[in-house]
């Protein structure tokens, strides 16, 4: 990857960290196992600096909008942001209207943080780009806070919004991804970083999953064709921001440290290519999967599946743990999670191993499973075509041209083969293991029925980009300008919406092969009832630890 | 022609006439062969058409956006076979079915196989071929898998089109053998005695067979290619001329069914089975009259219910003294089979079987029909069978 110059506008990133580490162990107070829940604007408005030349001066806002649920406690969170940014040498200033300040749990104040720095042009585009990613994996686990990130450079304007979209009939029947949770290990600490007054376990879960779900691909056979990481750290944040050295990716370097390949025949290479100003959500670490001989051979898709490795780290203590043994634990874990995993290589290889396994096995018995539907079509096809063609009677052959509009029988094999598959693969989705969404709706009609083939049809454009991607939505002010790229939105056609994204993390609490939960009753309120329950699983498994 | 001079005089044969005569009564009483049921002979051209009506359904399927699916008839469920006394077990009119879906994953592939066999079936009886369930399985053995498959499929389809399997150009390998006084024509004209010292292979076609000719008293079915082997080597069919005498090797394949049916139909001389005194052999001997789950749909094509039981009864073990040394014990298993067929509703209205059958239970021992041979090397032949036809020994 480009090495990218890390700005002071990343300072943002410092900070909305530590504001949502502060933020939900505040609300774990309030209620144990909310989740958090609010808006937050950052906006980054850049003019040309009057002191340097070719230099913007860069305001940086970060602010809630609107009620935010939970407990942040501003006056708390300002006294310890300011020690952990003790020398950061821009102007920052912060406000806030305590005078409507509430303990209740309904609203919190409205605050406003702002800083000011001065950037070069292509190191604020860089940044931001670096915030976007950013914000693209934490919503990923933390579903319910919406960002709206903003820039503004000498007057030309643009805003993207990272959230998870309304529930509706937009809704797919199989456009997520279903996790398979590994097992947790303990991570043992080297003795150099212990000696930094970690009180408590670090815990390794990996979570592993194939993105596209392959039912949804079930007419094409997929074959594995990248390996997405992406590092988490307590609270879900996440533990590596490109512009960082990168020690901590030092070590999946080897594509083999972690996950013997061989064993599932594929050949991984790390992937170089990765460009930060693209439209994909970056991973933290990225394999390219490459063609073996008999790959070749079969009709494969050239695009292929991905495979998504989420490596959360959580901390746990026996005591109480304080934001700021948090912050800390963030931070160890930015700078020392190579040497803590290497010092438990050999957990950690299991663990994930097994997961991947697990996954893999899935998406081998699901190619075995399609191959055997291609097969069976296949012949039945055959079977047809054999009496239709071999026999004598010209108004049978009649009306079977008639009957799928073919004009012969090309044609009608076409047509014949195309109704299979198109009536099998709609079926084949309904015993997709996303059970909960079978129970949830009953037997639909046809009409309703190709509705959701259509929307089908478009989450399948919307999942053909790379993993993790998270949707966004972007309100574009005006054409480019100089210095800053204008950030540009996701590809529509490659976008997930956040809430698929995001309700790929929350089902990380579920199994990919049984439903979590039988639920019953229709409509799309329920789905919202279920995505809640979904991502209050997570809340509590994310907890960063006991309460007194 | 006339037949070589053999056999007993024909005073010996004066309680099987006498039997002949009750069953011919009987028959008459009852209006003559029942009503055939289930399957019927069909023309080629029907079942060509029966093929293409459903290949329309499929497409017609297709056509709407649905999933085609085959409704299938369970044939192998006692909720949809019942017994009757003149019949014996066959399917009921409106049974349960079951759906093969193409929807599916679990049945999308024997969705595909019938459609497949259907494809073969619509080509044998377009081109006037034949062939047999094990040619079919090696067209594409990789695809069935076993021999199994394809032959629960073959069954499937001729349920399903309601046409015996004949119709369908469909052969069953025949392994019974016929022996006796007897001959025929085949289809192809080929002309067949069965009184040469070795027997004769049952006819794979059936249904082709003309000019059937026999003065034979009596129809033995033997179980066992042993125990026919063995009564051949004692010119039993001499002996006792005029007889028949047909072996299903065990359990009897269609063909042999087919023939015994063909020969009662024909005839309408007494049949006796001639099976160990064991619930295996009960079983097969109820096969040859009651006739099979399995082929349920086919039973009016297939059952004898005139056949009587004329050994090895359990009975017959006390009373002949057979040493209780070659005497056997039932396992466990030959116990479940035996309270199995106990429970099976053609029992009910066989008493005197069913008293044998306790006989058996109680005794918990088993004999076969070699243990005759401890009383002498040829009493089977020599004495046991003979005294048996000729003073009724049947039930």
């Amino acid at each position: 990857m480009e090495k990218e110059t890390a700005g002071k506008i990343l300072t943002g990133s410092t900070i909305l960290k530590y504001l949502i580490i502060h933020w939900k162990c505040e609300t774990a107070e309030v209620s144990k196992g909310a989740l958090l829940e609010g808006q937050l604007v950052i906006s980054i408005e850049a003019l040309n600096s009057k002191h340097q030349a070719n230099t913007l001066h860069c305001v940086t806002t970060i602010a809630s909008a609107g009620s935010i649920y939970g407990g942040l406690v501003l006056k708390k969170f300002l006294k310890e942001i300011q020690s952990i940014l003790h020398g950061f040498s821009a102007k920052l200033n912060w406000t806030s209207e305590e005078a409507s300040y509430s303990q209740d749990t309904s609203g919190v104040t409205p605050f406003q943080m702002i800083f000011e720095v001065d950037e070069k042009p292509k190191t604020l585009m860089t940044d931001c780009l670096i915030i976007k990613n950013f914000l693209h994996k934490i919503i990923i686990v933390l579903p319910k806070i919406r960002f709206n990130f903003s820039v503004k450079v000498n007057g030309i304007f643009s805003m993207e919004i990272f959230d998870a979209p309304k529930f509706g009939t937009t809704e797919l029947l199989c456009s997520r991804i279903h996790p398979v949770l590994g097992h947790p290990v303990v991570l043992f600490i080297p003795d150099d970083v212990a000696g930094m007054g970690l009180l408590g376990e670090l815990i390794l879960t990996p979570a592993a999953a194939l993105c596209p779900c392959p039912k949804v691909f079930s007419n094409q056979l997929n074959r594995i064709s990248s390996i997405s990481i992406f590092l988490y750290g307590p609270l879900g944040l996440p533990l590596i921001l490109p512009s960082q050295e990168q020690p901590t990716a030092a070590i999946f370097k080897d594509t083999s440290y972690f996950i013997d390949w061989k064993k599932y025949h594929l050949c991984v290479v790390p992937n170089l290519d990765l460009n930060l100003d693209g439209d994909l959500v970056l991973p933290d670490v990225s394999y390219q999967v490459e063609s073996s001989e008999g790959d070749q051979s079969q009709n494969m898709d050239p695009q292929g599946q991905t495979l998504l490795l989420f490596l959360f780290v959580d901390f746990h203590s026996r005591f109480p743990v304080q934001q700021m043994e948090l912050w800390g634990v963030q931070t160890l874990l930015t700078t020392h999670l190579s040497a803590i995993f290497m010092e438990s290589h050999s957990a950690v290889q299991d663990s994930i191993q097994i997961t991947v396994g697990q996954v893999l096995e899935h998406h081998h018995q699901a190619v075995k499973a399609h191959q055997k539907l291609q097969a069976s079509l296949s012949v039945a096809v055959n079977s047809i075509m054999s009496i239709m063609t071999g026999s004598t009677s010209s108004s049978f052959r009649k009306i079977c041209l008639q009957t799928l509009q073919a004009t012969d029988t090309q044609e009608f094999r076409t047509k014949l083969h195309k109704s299979f598959h198109e009536t099998t693969q709609h079926r084949f989705l309904h015993h997709c293991s996303c059970e909960v969404k079978q129970q949830l709706l009953p037997e639909r009609d046809d009409a309703e029925q190709s509705t959701e083939d259509a929307h089908e049809n478009s989450s399948l454009e919307l999942l053909a980009g790379t993993s993790g991607q998270v949707g966004n939505k972007r309100l574009k002010g005006s054409s480019l300008h100089q210095g800053v790229e204008e950030t540009r939105a996701f590809r529509s056609a490659g976008a997930l919406s956040p809430s698929e994204a995001a309700r790929r993390r929350a089902e990380a609490t579920v199994s990919p092969l049984t439903p979590s939960r039988s639920r019953t009753g229709p409509g799309s309120g329920l789905e919202d009832a279920l995505w809640l329950q979904e991502v209050s699983n997570l809340s509590e498994w994310l907890s960063p630890g006991p309460r007194p | 022609m006339a037949f070589a001079p053999s056999g007993p005089e024909a005073s010996f044969f004066e309680v099987l006439d006498q039997h002949r005569a009750s069953l011919l009564a009987t028959l008459r009483r009852g209006g003559g062969e029942p009503a055939g049921g289930g399957t019927r002979l069909a023309s080629s051209s029907e079942v060509l058409a029966s093929i293409e009506n459903i290949i329309q359904d499929v497409i017609t399927s297709l056509a709407r956006n649905e999933a085609p699916a085959f409704t299938i008839d369970n044939r192998s469920s006692w909720e949809n076979i019942k017994f009757e006394d003149s019949v014996g077990l066959h399917m009921i009119s409106h049974c349960t079915t079951r759906k093969i879906k193409s929807d599916s994953p679990k049945s999308v592939k024997n969705f595909a196989l019938i459609l497949k066999i259907l494809s073969t079936i619509y080509k044998l009886v377009q081109s006037n071929t034949y062939a047999t369930k094990r040619d079919i399985y090696y067209t594409d053995s990789q695809l069935f898998g076993n021999q199994t498959v394809v032959d629960n499929i073959i069954n499937d389809i001729s349920c399903m089109l309601k046409v015996p399997r004949r119709s369908l150009h469909i052969l069953s390998t025949s392994k019974g053998l016929i022996a006796g006084n007897l001959r025929y024509i085949e289809e192809d004209g080929t002309k067949v005695n069965c009184t040469c010292a070795t027997a004769v292979p049952v006819s794979s076609n059936i249904q082709g067979i003309r000019n059937l000719i026999t003065d034979a008293k009596f129809l033995l079915i033997v179980e066992k290619d042993a125990t026919f082997q063995r009564l051949l080597d004692d010119n039993f069919c001499n002996k006792m001329s005029p007889c028949i005498m047909v072996t299903g090797k065990g359990v009897p394949d269609l063909n042999t069914r087919l023939l015994v049916k063909k020969l009662w139909d024909t005839f309408h001389i007494p049949v006796f089975s001639l099976v160990d005194a064991d619930p295996h052999g009960i079983e097969i001997m109820c096969i040859y009259k009651y006739g099979s789950m399995a082929m349920s749909f086919e039973a009016h094509n297939l059952t004898v219910p005139a056949i009587r039981w004329l050994g090895l009864l359990p009975s017959d073990i006390k009373r002949l003294n057979i040493p209780k040394s070659t005497l056997i014990p039932m396992t466990k298993r030959d116990q479940m089979k035996l309270d199995s067929i106990l429970k099976r509703p053609y029992v009910t209205c066989q008493p005197f079987w069913r008293k044998e059958m306790e006989i058996m239970g109680d005794s918990k021992m088993k004999a076969e029909i070699q243990a005759l041979t401890f009383l002498s090397s040829d009493y089977l032949s020599r004495v046991y069978l003979p005294n048996k036809l000729k003073f009724g020994g049947w039930i």
